[in-house]
């Protein structure tokens, strides 16, 4: 039990306590439920924000800080004309430390005679960084060499070293081009691949080839990483080629974010709204009845000298304890279920495996505490007032008649 | 007036009610001095314990003067109020009203705690309290713990661990057995020969007769006073 120091300062938060914990049953009634209600509050938050952090980690992750595009794509062609090309202008700039060309198809990779993995192809052309990281085997370092992510590998049964030929589906065709050999040069992490998706990657010659279209110039973007600021290097790109928009992941992030993420934000802005006006709810109706139910006592105390104030601030230390704890439990109780949660949504096709929707933010800790304590106060309101406004001779006289 | 502790001038006091006003204490006029042992009686609804509320500064007249100390209280806000009730008056109420959740210690601490005395001095002040009512060796047991005698005695340990000047109970007895009730009564008057002014509201006639000074009331007027 909480020791009883009755010291002035102290005597309210334990006073509080040894009220609180005078009916076991309601407290861990009301406990539980802001445990509960805390733990989605904080899974709303996490929620709200967690895809657009997610995808601005993953994106920051991939070692480029600009995507460089075609102002107006065509649908069906590939955005870049000049892909190879604008990738070394935009190389040469001050601002870039690198700028690589990307051209991603659809391709069926199989050994020899056995069962084709439908997978992304990119081709990459440029300086020597690549938008994979190696983790078994080389990386490609010639024409008609191949790298391939493990969930390939493992559908074609196949080690680096080994020949694969490869079938490409170009600009969008439902026609393969002819198969074409590789050797497959290493297994690579893909960030953006979803976690039963297939990739591979080679050059921007070799996927050309393998389209049956030699040009080796046309690319979907370019892939930039820029010397330390990305907005100058945007900037200066921008100028170089007005017919093609840079955006620095920031950028995109926070287009997303106006875009396709909304839907996250209103739905746990709402989500969030119902179950703080529930915990509103659970609180101030558990300390309305508790402090309706000694009301002779509360008047007893007031006879006897204790303050309005005093008496007000044992109901509210009261619900800070029911919102202290059931805030604190919720903590665990809430990262268990985003991780849950998580694992549900992040069974939704074609999402990056590195993607999340529930990311830890201290910033959503932050707001979950403020959030908690402000519904501490709201809720112990009405019952405070009941108490502040206790007529005290007519209480007494009214629990003897009672 | 030398030795007045409260005294009340024409004091009345109404309440609203939907069918008009009820009024509970009419033009009442007393004083309670240092040391004296009042006892008011009088039938159910005469306005017995609304007078003791007010004499207690819980409850404040509708019209007429009530000073505490040659002080006006209408003219103290209610935080004011509290600090001399906390400070001077004690109470002892029929239902007791320890807080079930502290022990018998526990609850003859928090007032003094209210009005900052010190840990250690709390700590004596109340074994001594709880021996002067008999309960030490309770003093570690809760309400629930206690017969209805003790608890009235805790209260009254309560009622007194600020050293107040003026005593009030209000049927103090009433919810206790004869033989217990005697008890406490005792106790009460053993208070009274310590020094402090006790202002008792009573059903019982033995219980008022043990006053030196017994008012009576009727329909809100005190309606007679016998003093010994």
């Amino acid at each position: 039990m909480m020791p009883l120091d009755l010291a002035r300062g102290g005597a309210p938060l334990a006073f509080a306590w040894r009220s609180l914990v005078r009916q076991p049953a309601r407290a861990t009634l009301g406990i539980l439920g802001v445990a509960a209600v805390g733990a989605l509050l904080l899974d709303m938050l996490l929620l709200s924000q967690g895809l657009v952090t997610s995808m601005q980690d993953l994106l920051d992750s991939s070692g480029f800080d600009i995507r460089v595009a075609a102002t107006d794509p065509i649908p069906g062609k590939p955005d870049i004309e000049d892909g190879a090309a604008a990738a070394a202008q935009i190389a040469a700039l001050p601002s870039v430390s690198a700028a690589i060309a990307v051209r991603t198809e659809d391709a069926d990779i199989q050994l020899a005679d056995g069962r084709p993995t439908r997978a992304t192809f990119a081709g990459v052309s440029g300086g020597r960084s690549r938008p994979w990281t190696i983790l078994r085997g080389a990386d490609i370092r010639g024409e008609h060499e191949i790298v391939i992510n493990d969930h390939a590998a493992q559908a074609i049964g196949v080690a680096p070293g080994a020949s694969v030929t490869i079938k490409a589906y170009c600009f969008g065709g439902a026609e393969a081009a002819p198969a074409i050999p590789f050797r497959l040069a290493g297994i690579a992490e893909f960030p953006f691949d979803a976690p039963n998706q297939s990739g591979a990657g080679t050059t921007i010659a070799s996927l050309a080839d393998a389209c049956g279209t030699p040009d080796a110039r046309t690319a979907d973007l370019v892939l930039v990483t820029s010397s330390g600021d990305p907005d100058a290097a945007a900037t200066a790109i921008a100028a170089l080629r007005p017919d093609l928009r840079a955006f620095t992941n920031t950028e995109a992030v926070g287009q997303m974010q106006q875009r396709g993420f909304t839907y996250f934000r209103q739905i746990s802005t709402v989500l969030t709204t119902i179950t703080v006006s529930f915990a509103l709810l659970l609180i101030t109706v558990l300390l309305t009845v508790s402090v309706n139910q000694r009301l002779g006592e509360v008047a007893a105390l007031r006879a006897l000298g204790f303050s309005q104030g005093r008496v007000v601030l044992d109901v509210l230390f009261e619900s800070a304890l029911i919102v202290g704890i059931g805030g604190l439990l919720s903590l665990p109780l809430g990262a268990a279920l985003a991780v849950w949660l998580d694992g549900i949504l992040k069974r939704m096709p074609n999402l990056p495996a590195a993607l999340h929707f529930f990311v830890f933010d201290p910033q959503a800790l932050w707001i979950h505490g403020g959030l908690l304590a402000a519904t501490a106060i709201i809720a112990a309101l009405y019952p405070m007032s009941i108490v502040a406004r206790l007529p005290i001779a007519a209480t007494l006289r009214d629990e003897v008649m009672g | 007036m030398s030795g007045v502790i409260v005294s009340a001038a024409n004091v009345t006091r109404s309440f609203a009610m939907p069918a008009g006003a009820v009024v509970a204490v009419r033009d009442v006029t007393l004083s309670i001095t240092q040391g004296e042992h009042t006892a008011i009686s009088g039938p159910s609804g005469c306005g017995k314990s609304t007078l003791l509320h007010m004499l207690g500064c819980v409850d404040t007249p509708s019209s007429g003067t009530l000073r505490f100390d040659d002080q006006d209280i209408s003219t103290l806000n209610d935080r004011a109020r509290s600090l001399l009730r906390l400070r001077h008056i004690g109470f002892v109420f029929q239902r007791f009203f320890l807080l079930p959740m502290l022990t018998a210690a526990e609850n003859v601490e928090l007032p003094q705690a209210e009005a900052g005395v010190a840990r250690d001095e709390r700590r004596r002040r109340t074994l001594e309290l709880l021996e002067y009512v008999g309960l030490a060796a309770r003093a570690d047991h809760r309400p629930s713990q206690l017969s209805g005698g003790e608890m009235q005695r805790v209260a009254i340990a309560r009622a007194l661990a600020n050293r107040p000047r003026l005593l009030l109970a209000d049927e103090p007895t009433g919810e206790l057995d004869q033989a217990t009730g005697e008890h406490v009564a005792s106790l009460l008057d053993r208070v009274n020969a310590d020094g402090t002014a006790l202002v008792i509201v009573t059903h019982d006639p033995e219980m008022a007769g043990r006053a030196r000074r017994v008012l009576t009331m009727r329909d809100g007027r005190i309606d007679g006073e016998v003093t010994r």
